[in-house]
């Protein structure tokens, strides 16, 4: 059987990208491709090559590389994010009284957006809410296992001499009323049956305090109730948890032939800040290129932070002298979280749903052998 | 003044309708408050059926009826 060498292997996922092209994008290791070579799944071979690496991790924004998988298993996880991990939005509005401008339809609209957070044992130990259908009467009937209440209820007056200020000409509404603006901390959380043991270290509120809901003027007055459901993004981009989660490719660049002087200056212009370090040329090598000592010469820096922006070969001087590419099974992922869940729980939770998934498939296929 | 027209009809309606049936009450003891507020002063005006559609305070003759209590269910999506 013949073994390819490593730079055999390494050229073949590397994406190359040229001026106005981009080739040698489809992965090529799997069985039948190479003659004589054996590509089958296998796990301990993935348990070697599989690298995660963490670039930068805070509670609601991480960026971490996964190196050496396919992209088929990557873009899995990434869809899981965004449409299949659950959180709690609002679903239903009930409007007593809304004597402010808005719409009730566009205020219902959005207090569903708003993101929320709970306890993650509470959202765990949540249902999902079925919506009642006409076959079966009775059901869909909202309960404490499914469906968390909130209220608003504001009213917003004058303050006591407000209305002489108005008259001399005050215009800031701080100083002039109450209540003249709506805050998504304004949500008030009423636990119901179980709710307030589920939910004991993480009450369900709002992730952002400060959201501007709406504005009020004197006389106007909002009373209404909410029902906070779970749901998942694939029903509405509002139950997902992720701002973004999305990955790409590492960048390469590869420097043929030595650039050097005024030419390295203007090709470390050609990305962005960070990417192309300029280093002085040492004696010994100063020989070897055919240049002066200390003149300075392009070294790739860091092409993680690359844009691939492809500047560099619009200039003729470096068109044979680099080599732009991407590496197919690197993939840099970026997740911002909503909140409910911190962005590192995310990607496990992934991992998680990904795993149910399989096992799922495989017991239907037991099911159909047996 | 187009405003106090139309409230004037209305007004002249409701006198020809109470003479006809019972000249002698032209409010109702049992009917209930209704709120409204004043067009012109904002003023918050209570009116059972029959009383002459007037603010109390400043007179004019423009009412705004205030939306109801009932509840109204939305789908926030």
């Amino acid at each position: 059987m013949r073994v390819p060498s490593q730079a055999e292997l390494q050229e073949r996922k590397r994406v190359q990208i040229g001026i106005e092209t981009t080739s040698n994008a489809q992965s090529t290791d799997f069985p039948g491709h190479w003659p004589g070579e054996n590509h089958e799944w296998n796990l301990d071979y993935i348990k070697e090559n599989l690298n995660v690496k963490f670039h930068t991790s805070t509670p609601f924004d991480s960026e971490f590389s996964l190196i050496g998988i396919d992209t088929s298993v990557a873009n899995a996880f990434r869809r899981i994010l965004l449409a299949e991990i659950p959180t709690l939005a609002i679903e239903t509005v009930f409007i007593y009284q809304n004597t402010s401008v808005m719409q009730d339809e566009v205020l219902a609209h959005r207090l569903g957006l708003i993101p929320l957070q709970a306890s993650r044992r509470g959202l765990n130990w949540m249902k999902w809410y079925q919506k009642p259908t006409e076959e079966d009467e009775g059901s869909g009937a909202p309960s404490d296992y499914n469906c968390a209440i909130l209220r608003l209820n504001v009213k917003c007056e004058w303050q006591e001499g407000g209305l002489q200020r108005a008259a001399r000409g005050e215009t800031d509404p701080d100083k002039l009323y109450v209540n003249h603006s709506i805050y998504a901390r304004d949500l008030q959380w009423q636990a119901i049956g179980k709710q307030a043991e589920m939910f004991a270290d993480g009450p369900i509120q709002a992730v952002n305090p400060d959201i501007l809901i709406m504005k009020l003027r004197p006389g106007q007055e909002i009373e209404l109730l909410m029902h906070a459901m779970k749901g998942i993004g694939q029903d509405h981009a509002k139950f997902s948890p992720v701002a973004t989660a999305s990955y790409r490719l590492l960048p390469t660049i590869d420097i043929m032939k030595p650039i050097i002087g005024a030419d390295a200056k203007k090709f470390a212009r050609c990305f962005p800040k960070g990417v192309i370090r300029l280093d002085s040329v040492t004696s010994e090598e100063a020989s070897e290129l055919d240049c002066k000592e200390n003149e300075v010469k392009a070294v790739v820096a860091n092409p993680m932070r690359d844009t691939v922006s492809r500047e560099c070969l619009r200039h003729a001087e470096f068109k044979d002298k680099v080599k732009l590419g991407r590496v197919r099974d690197h993939f840099i992922f970026r997740i911002e979280s909503t909140g409910q869940w911190e962005s590192e729980d995310l990607f496990l939770e992934s991992v998680k749903l990904l795993k149910v998934k399989c096992q799922r498939m495989r017991r239907g296929l037991d099911a159909m052998m047996n | 003044m187009s405003t106090y027209t139309t409230a004037g009809a209305q007004q002249q309606q409701q006198q020809q309708s109470s003479m006809a049936h019972d000249a002698s009450s032209s409010t109702d003891e049992r009917a209930r408050f209704v709120e409204y507020s004043c067009g012109d002063c904002d003023a918050p005006v209570s009116l059972k059926r029959g009383e002459p559609i007037r603010c109390r305070s400043c007179g004019h003759r423009v009412l705004y009826k205030k939306r109801t209590h009932r509840m109204v269910q939305f789908e926030a999506r």
